[in-house]
């Protein structure tokens, strides 16, 4: 009778399994199998070549350039918005009037599209009448090129990136503390705790498993990052800010290089693969749910 | 103890006198981009003064002229197909997953949930690179459904498990009392378990909705056709064609227009969507 049963839930699986089989398992093989070849995208002709591409990729100095600054964007981003998401959160979690608004008010930035904000966020930044230049010129400071260095966009992106997107990871880490017991920090204050001693040595540690929770989802997702840069810096100067997702659609739609642009893909794939799989194992270890 | 609490709390209001500045700035802070959006939409073409002030005339007429070009509303059509459709496939595949994973074998959800992890970190653009060619010899490219079908396989495993966590709530028993009745799983799922889990389906549907709206790197290589193209891919060609500074105000009032959906829905649902971020937080 189970076994019938599991038969049938099994089915109700099924579904599911056809639509991540074919959808996202098989367009990575795909990819993979594409980065072996000399093709265009479109040409009936795809000429085999081996390792040829993943050669090419590991002596390609915008690759390298894009990888480091994927992962200045993943780890800084997950870095910048986890310090941001925890302050506003211990902020947004004292009781006041208006503190829903507050909240609301924060999260809404991560509720519009990332091209979007990142459009908007680019005006900031301008040389000539941008908002940030205007500030400057008004306190009788000289404006900034502010786009100037390559390094210097990716730190824009970054910070901007965190800013706007931090409203998620401030949810995350109040979800945290409403489940930290009330008579723990009860029994602190009791004790003498002050304020941040409390939040140190008491609520900090026991929102572990929420900074886990954040940690690993905002890696994953900043490792992804590709509206917000695209619109903001676009991926310029020179390639200066531009991340593995930039590169890889650059040679793919700019270039016409679909089988070099594959073969980036799994380089990052893998890479991705690296980071994550130890993380991963970590946690499981941890035994925290996410 | 009430002596205790009474002090505590009194200690905490003379601490709290910064809470309203804070709250002034950070509020001041999120919303300010907003606020230059809709600045500088306002603007004649011509008109280059501080972007800090609102300009001397508020030239209303942007937003008419907008809204009297057809793009903008092709873009409304087009996203509103889009995300419905997303949200459909999402919800009814996720649903039933998360049923299978609660009350299936349990080998069969630790075997899913070690691979939805992989799943999740794939990034769109692998997607892409690897259907791309693919979908053009198919003929699917500025095809919203099958855009529809690519983007919601990328958020099933997560709401899969989503729903397995709230379906894991709702008593075994409850099935068997309905197979007793003599429904089938099937009938037991959509007549018994899913009208249950109307308020999860719900923020869930606005989520989904939310993140199909703003989607944004699919849309772009798979849409070209103009008739085709998403909200979105209309706001980036209002930015990008007109260029230069010549027409940032009309681009910004398309850009206005066009995030005022989501603006609306989340402000007025803002409750439910930050209790269920919250919520899927606690829960996994």
């Amino acid at each position: 009778m189970q076994k019938k049963l599991d038969r049938k839930y099994f089915l109700f699986m099924l579904p599911a399994i056809i639509m991540v089989v074919a959808l996202r398992f098989f367009p990575i093989g795909n990819a993979f199998r594409m980065g072996f070849f000399n093709w265009n995208g479109y040409s009936q002709d795809m000429e085999f070549i081996g390792l040829g591409n993943f050669k090419e990729v590991f002596g390609d100095s915008y690759f390298w350039l894009a990888l480091r600054n994927t992962l200045i964007y993943a780890f800084g981003i997950t870095i910048v918005k986890n310090i941001l998401g925890l302050a506003l959160a211990f902020f947004v979690n004292n009781k006041f009037h208006g503190r829903a608004a507050i909240r609301a008010t924060i999260y809404l930035p991560a509720m519009i599209s990332g091209f979007i904000m990142g459009q908007i966020m680019y005006y900031f930044y301008q040389y000539n009448g941008g908002i940030f230049n205007e500030i400057l010129i008004g306190l009788g400071l000289e404006p900034v090129y502010w786009m100037e260095t390559g390094l210097g966009s990716t730190i824009i992106v970054l910070l901007t990136t965190s800013f706007l997107h931090c409203g998620s990871t401030m949810l995350l880490y109040l979800a945290g503390l409403q489940n930290i017991p009330q008579e723990l920090l009860e029994s602190a204050r009791l004790d003498g705790a002050t304020n941040w001693k409390e939040k140190l040595h008491i609520t900090i540690p026991l929102l572990q498993p929420s900074m886990i929770t954040s940690v690993v989802l905002n890696l994953i997702a900043s490792f992804k990052i590709y509206d917000i840069i695209s619109s903001l810096s676009g991926g310029g100067p020179d390639g200066g800010s531009t991340s593995l997702t930039l590169l890889i659609s650059k040679y793919y739609f700019g270039y016409n290089r679909a089988g070099y642009a594959a073969a980036i893909a799994m380089v990052f794939f893998f890479v991705i693969i690296i980071i994550s799989v130890p993380i991963n194992k970590w946690l499981s270890s941890k035994k925290v749910e996410y | 103890m009430e002596n205790t609490e009474h002090k505590a709390g009194k200690k905490r209001k003379k601490f709290r006198i910064w809470i309203p500045i804070v709250c002034v700035i950070v509020f001041f802070l999120f919303i300010w981009p907003f606020y230059e959006l809709v600045n500088m939409s306002l603007r004649d073409i011509t008109d280059y003064s501080s972007r800090l002030t609102l300009p001397e005339v508020m030239h209303w007429e942007n937003y008419l002229e907008v809204i009297k070009q057809s793009d903008i509303w092709i873009g409304f059509k087009n996203s509103i197909i889009y995300t419905l459709t997303t949200v459909f496939l999402e919800i009814t595949i996720a649903s039933m997953a998360g049923y299978s994973l609660s009350r299936g074998s349990k080998k069969t959800t630790r075997t899913v949930r070690s691979i939805q992890m992989l799943i999740i970190m794939v990034p769109g653009i692998i997607t892409l690179v690897g259907t791309y060619s693919l979908m053009v010899k198919l003929g699917l490219t500025n095809s919203l459904i099958a855009l529809a079908f690519l983007t919601a396989a990328g958020g099933i495993p997560s709401c899969s498990f989503i729903y397995m966590n709230f379906i894991n709530s709702i008593p075994v028993q409850l099935d068997e009392a309905a197979r007793i009745d003599g429904a089938g799983v099937f009938t037991t799922f959509f007549k018994v378990i899913l009208p249950q889990l109307t308020p999860l389906t719900v923020t869930r549907a606005i989520m989904i909705s939310i993140g199909a709206w703003n989607n944004y790197l699919l849309p772009l290589y798979l849409l070209n056709d103009s008739r085709k193209r998403t909200i979105i891919l209309v706001i980036r060609s209002a930015f990008s064609i007109n260029g230069g500074d010549r027409n940032i105000a009309m681009a910004c009032a398309t850009c206005t227009i066009g995030i005022l959906p989501v603006v609306v829905v989340y402000l007025l649902l803002q409750k439910k969507i930050i209790a269920s971020q919250i919520g899927s937080a606690v829960k996994g």
